[in-house]
Order: structure tokens, then sequence, then C-alpha cells
């Protein structure tokens, strides 16, 4: 039954990653331009002077890109490329390659999603559980309305809403980039200061995301909590006489958490494409201001890859929690699905 | 818990028991508005809404014509009027002439603002009507034909689902937009490549459900022909399904369209909500002061989550009873 189970979950996962991957390799191909073409032509109309080797050079580079192979051709190579991780080169920042430009941006990206998004888990779970615990207090209830209103609000407008008012407040305080202005190349991480003047950088995106994801998770816990308030096992606590504060962390938080957690699985997969925007808004140097800059310069082996490798990460955030859910909750292993 | 008033439930009392004589009143009007009553999110959702659209139209009647960009159905022709002024008002604030202030370029923001909340809103509506529609037709086609083709269709929803739905519609944005800006309607049609599987999913699990159901095994045994199980037994009962996804699809896709055009890949002829958020990320506005400017779409878009936000919270109350008591 288990083995029924996971293949099956394999089966899904392996579909998703071939469908996402499908997509994104046909998608720019119908649009019928030539990126590559464009930019050499671009770069030798910035030159100033007539190259008369630019359809050569064209040629060239598609050659080196493949392109010049009829489509099938393409996409056997792009495949066969994507199952070793290889996505091929960047058009726009030649001749990087799209794996170098993710594993310098994604870091970023990656930091900042996970540790909003557990931060914004816990409290706000603990906020919901509250809520529900003590739903006769109505002062309580109305200070957590505007983290629910808040909620419905995308990251990256209320991005900008919180860029302005800091702004208002003190102009010297940084508002967009990752880290200091200035520094070349790939920055020193042991610096103490360095690591400080990021710590400031990243206060007002991170926060953006903490504030308007607080209220989700409220929601959610607040409805599990419900759920949970009406069990047997609750009334029984009650009965045997067990103080308040056990029964709240020990009875009813803890088996909420448990379906909780599911969620929780799934958004660390969603943050990272949930950031993105907020990133362009606060140019913070993750994989949203990369997306950004390889959407204007049609750079389409990167936002390919791009694409791909979130597919991929969100995939792989279901398939894991999918295997480990079973482990966890005794219930739905007894159901067996 | 939102700061509800009760004058927005003042309909439940001023209906006037003579008219309320025939029998549909009697049986759905009251009790819809008795219901009302106890859903207050539901109703400050629509009312928020409600009161956004009134603004508009309000504006499209009494507003300055001129200021409005063209005339009130046209939407092409709005672009050449943006770009024509009578005088050059650059970045006058809101104390000024003009209600909300003007932008660099000398637009009237309350103007703008007018012209682009419906346009945004089409584009949300456009686009979950459109996903939510096929979502339907293939939750239906799934859930009844079984078999391969109810494998097949949950293996491409689910293979779907984990995909980063606003990464595809950058895709499908640039690769059909080569340089040039594309309508308000293209987008919306963009923005739906991706808006069905959500739907398809919710609704399928709940024909599954419903389909088991005493009444329609009932309605199955006395005759009623599939279709009319489907329509007359089955859609009045997910209804309050269908309008939940569909509410959470006109925001999802907003919330594509903003994003989209936050990226400078949306309509550039037509001054919607998301082209004056990129415009104001792009001129970096609030470096330079400009907040009349800023807060406007912002605040608008910020209403139209809000009251959508709350219109499916409310909806989820009416679906799913449990929920219902606590209100």
């Amino acid at each position: 039954m288990p083995w029924k189970y996971i293949s099956g979950r394999l089966f899904m996962f392996v579909i998703t990653i071939w469908v996402a991957s499908t997509v994104v390799f046909f998608l720019p191909r119908i649009s019928g331009q030539n990126p590559l073409e464009e930019k050499i032509y671009q770069e030798a109309a910035e030159g100033g002077f007539q190259d008369p080797d630019v359809a050569e050079r064209v040629r060239v580079f598609e050659e080196k890109y493949g392109f010049d192979k009829p489509l099938w051709q393409q996409y056997v190579k792009y495949v066969t490329d994507i199952v070793r991780f290889d996505l091929g080169r960047s058009i726009l920042r030649w001749p990087k390659s799209v794996n170098e430009l993710l594993a310098e941006s994604l870091i970023w990206t990656v930091a900042l999603g996970f540790i909003t998004l557990i931060l914004a888990f816990i409290v706000g779970s603990f906020m919901g559980a509250i809520m529900e615990w003590k739903r006769q207090n109505t002062a309580l209830l109305l200070s957590m309305a505007p983290f629910l209103a808040l909620s419905a609000i995308p990251f990256f407008i209320f991005g900008i809403a919180v860029q302005a008012l800091v702004f208002s407040i003190d102009r010297e305080f940084p508002l967009t980039r990752g880290y200091q202005p200035g520094v070349v190349g790939w920055p020193d991480w042991s610096d103490i200061g360095f690591l400080l003047n990021v710590l400031k950088h990243a206060l007002l995106p991170a926060s953006s995301v903490v504030l308007v994801s607080l209220g989700g998770w409220a929601m959610g816990m607040r409805g599990m909590m419900v759920t949970t308030k009406g069990e047997d096992y609750m009334l029984q606590a009650e009965a045997k006489g067990l103080p308040n504060s056990v029964m709240f962390a020990k009875y009813a938080v803890r088996n909420s958490l448990l379906p909780h957690l599911t969620g929780l699985a799934l958004s660390l997969g969603l943050i990272v494409s949930g950031v993105l925007l907020l990133e362009v808004v606060f140019a913070y140097p993750g994989v949203g201001t990369a997306l950004l800059d390889a959407v204007n310069g049609n750079d389409y082996p990167t936002i390919q890859g791009i694409t791909f490798v979130l597919a991929f990460g969100t995939a792989a955030a279901t398939l894991v929690i999918d295997m480990i859910y079973p482990l966890i909750d005794p219930r739905i292993r007894s159901i067996g699905r | 818990m939102a700061g509800a008033t009760d004058s927005t439930n003042q309909p439940v009392t001023s209906i006037p028991m003579g008219i309320g004589q025939s029998p549909f009143i009697q049986d759905r009007v009251i009790p819809l508005f008795r219901y009302l009553r106890r859903n207050r999110l539901l109703v400050v959702g629509i009312g928020a809404l409600a009161a956004l659209i009134l603004m508009v139209s309000i504006s499209y009647m009494f507003y300055s014509q001129e200021n409005l960009y063209g005339e009130p159905t046209g939407v092409s022709e709005m672009a050449k009027e943006l770009s024509a002024f009578p005088e050059i008002r650059p970045s006058w604030n809101p104390w000024g002439e003009f209600p909300l202030g003007t932008d660099p370029q000398g637009r009237d923001i309350y103007a703008g603002l007018m012209v682009g909340a419906p346009l945004t809103l089409r584009v949300g509506l456009i686009a979950a009507a459109i996903g939510v529609g096929v979502g339907l037709i293939l939750a239906f086609v799934a859930a009844y034909a079984g078999g391969w083709v109810d494998s097949v269709v949950r293996v491409i929803v689910d293979s779907l689902i984990p995909i980063p739905g606003l990464l595809i519609v950058v895709l499908v944005a640039t690769a059909v937009n080569p340089g040039k800006g594309i309508s308000v309607d293209q987008m919306a049609f963009v923005i739906s490549v991706l808006a069905w599987p959500g739907p398809a999913r919710v609704i399928r699990s709940q024909v599954l459900v419903m389909r088991e159901r005493g009444y329609v095994e009932m309605a199955r045994m006395s005759g009623t022909s599939p279709l009319g199980i489907i329509f007359k037994e089955m859609m009045p009962n997910l209804a309050p399904y269908i309008l939940a996804s569909f509410v959470a699809s006109v925001s999802g896709a907003i919330l594509a369209t903003v994003g989209l055009e936050a990226l400078g890949l949306g309509p550039a002829d037509d001054s919607t909500l998301g082209r004056m958020i990129y415009l104001n990320i792009f001129y970096g506005t609030v470096l330079h002061g400009l907040w009349w400017w800023l807060i406007a779409p912002i605040a608008v878009l910020v209403v139209l989550f809000v009251g959508l936000f709350m219109i499916s919270a409310g909806l989820d109350e009416v679906a799913n009873p449990r929920l219902r008591r606590r209100v």
C-alpha cells in the first residue's frame, strides 16, 4: 500500500516537472522572435560603426545556442540538459550560465522568503490560536482585524506603501537594494559591518512579508482550533480539571498545528515566487530582480531557467510533505489513501 | 471581527410586510436579508465594491469629461487624449485645482483612477470567468466520465497547480507582445491561461461528493436526465462554491495583472491601476515625494483586494455551515 502511494506521488512529481519544462520550452518559441539576433544587432548598433560581419556573428551564436537546429532536436537537447540541471547560458549576460545567475540571486530570495515565512507562521499561528481560545475578548479580536485585512493585499503593494511611510519618517533609511552601493563583485560575507548592513536593507522587505502573511496563518490556525475545540478529548480534558494553559498548549494547539504544517510546507515552495514582485519594488538582488532584467532584455534562457527552478522547488516541496506527512500524523497513515 | 456597521443592514427592517405577500419575497428575499444581517463580512465586502463602482459611475457622469481622457465608453481612444494637454500642469499636489493632484506628465490622477479601476476590474472579471468556466466544464466532465478521463484531467490539474502561475503568465506575456503593449482584453486572456486548474480541482471534488448524496440518487432514480441533474439538482448546491472560487479567481487575476504591469509587461496604452503602480516604481515616486500619485492607486487596489477577500470569506461561511454558526 505505501509503495503504491509513494510511486503515485513520484509519478505526479515527474509529470509536473515535465509539464513545466515543456511549457517553458515552447512558450517563448511561439512568439517567433529572435532574441539573439536582436541583442547582437543592438550591440552592433551601439558600437557606432558598421560591422560587416553581423550576420555571420548571429549565425555563430545561433550555432552556439543550438537555435539553428530543427525544433525537435532543440527539444531533445533541452530535456537532456534539464535532467542534468544544465539550464543553458544567459543571452543578456553572455557568457554567464543561467545556473551561475541563479546561484547569485536565488540565495537572497530563499533567505528572505524562508526566514519571513517561518517567522510569520509562528507568530500568525499563535495569534490565530489565541483568537479562538479567547473568543469572548472583543478587544483582542478587534486588534487582530487589521492583520486579517492586510492579508488580502499583495506583498509588493504593501511594500510600496511601507517604503513611502518609512521615507517620510527617516530619509536616510535604505529603501532599496540588498546592501550598500559601491560593493563590486561578490561581497565579503565575513565582514560584520557588511552583515549588519544587509540586515538593515532586508528589514523593510522582510517586515512587509511578515505583516502581510500573519493574517492568513492566523485565519488558518483559527479554523483548525475550531475543529479541535469540538473534539471529545477537549471535553475530557476539561472534565479532568486540567489547567487552562495545559489545555491550550498541550491539547488544542498541538493537535491543531499538525494539519497546519501542510500549509507551511506548501508555502515554502510558493513563497519564493510570492516575493518576486516585492523584490522588484525593493530592487532586492534576488530572483525577482533577475527576472525583471531578463524580461526587459528578452533573455529567454534565463526566464526559462527561473521558471523551471521555481516550479521544481514548489513541486519538490509538495512531494516532500506528501511523503513525510503520513509519518508525522498517524491519522493519515491509517487511512492509507 | 471586522468593524461592520449596522447601517448596511437597513434594508432588512425597511421591507414593508405589505409587499412581502408574494411567495418569492416570503421564501427567498426575506431569508436572504435575514442571513445577510448575520454575515457581515459578505455585506461589508459587497458594500466596498459597490461603493467603488458607484463612485466610478458617478465620476463618469459628472466629472469633467476632458479630464477623463475621452469618451466614457471608449477605451482605445483614451491613449491619444492622455498625451495631448491643453496646458501643462505637472506634479500638482491635491490641494490645487485637481482633487487628487496630477502626475509628472500633468495627468489628472483622480481621472486616471476612475478610468483605471474599471479596466483592472474588467481584466479580473474576464480572466476569472474564463478560468471558472473552463474549470467547471472540466470538473463535470471528469467527475461524470470517471475512469481514464478523470485520471487524465486530475493529472493535468495536479501537475499545473504547483507551477508558479505568475511566471508562466510572464512567459506568455513576453511571447505574445514582442516589444509592443498588449490590449486590456488580451491581458485578461493571457492571465486566464492558468486560472482554471484551481477552480477545476475544488469543483470536481464537490461534484464527486454531491453525486453520492441522497437527493441526487433520488433524482436519478426518478428518471431525471444527467443534464437535468447537473443543472437542477447540483448547480444550486454548488453555487456557493462556484461563487467563492470565482471571487477568489477575480482577486488572483487582479493580482496577476497588477504584477505583470509592475514588471512592465502590461498594456502601455491604457491607464490601468497596475500601469500607475508601474510608473510609480519606474519614476521612483517615493524618493521624489510625490506621495499623492503613489497613494491613489494603492488605496483603490486595497479597497478592491480587501473587498474581494471579505466577499470570499463571507461566501465561505455560506458554503461551510460549520463556520456559519460562529458569525
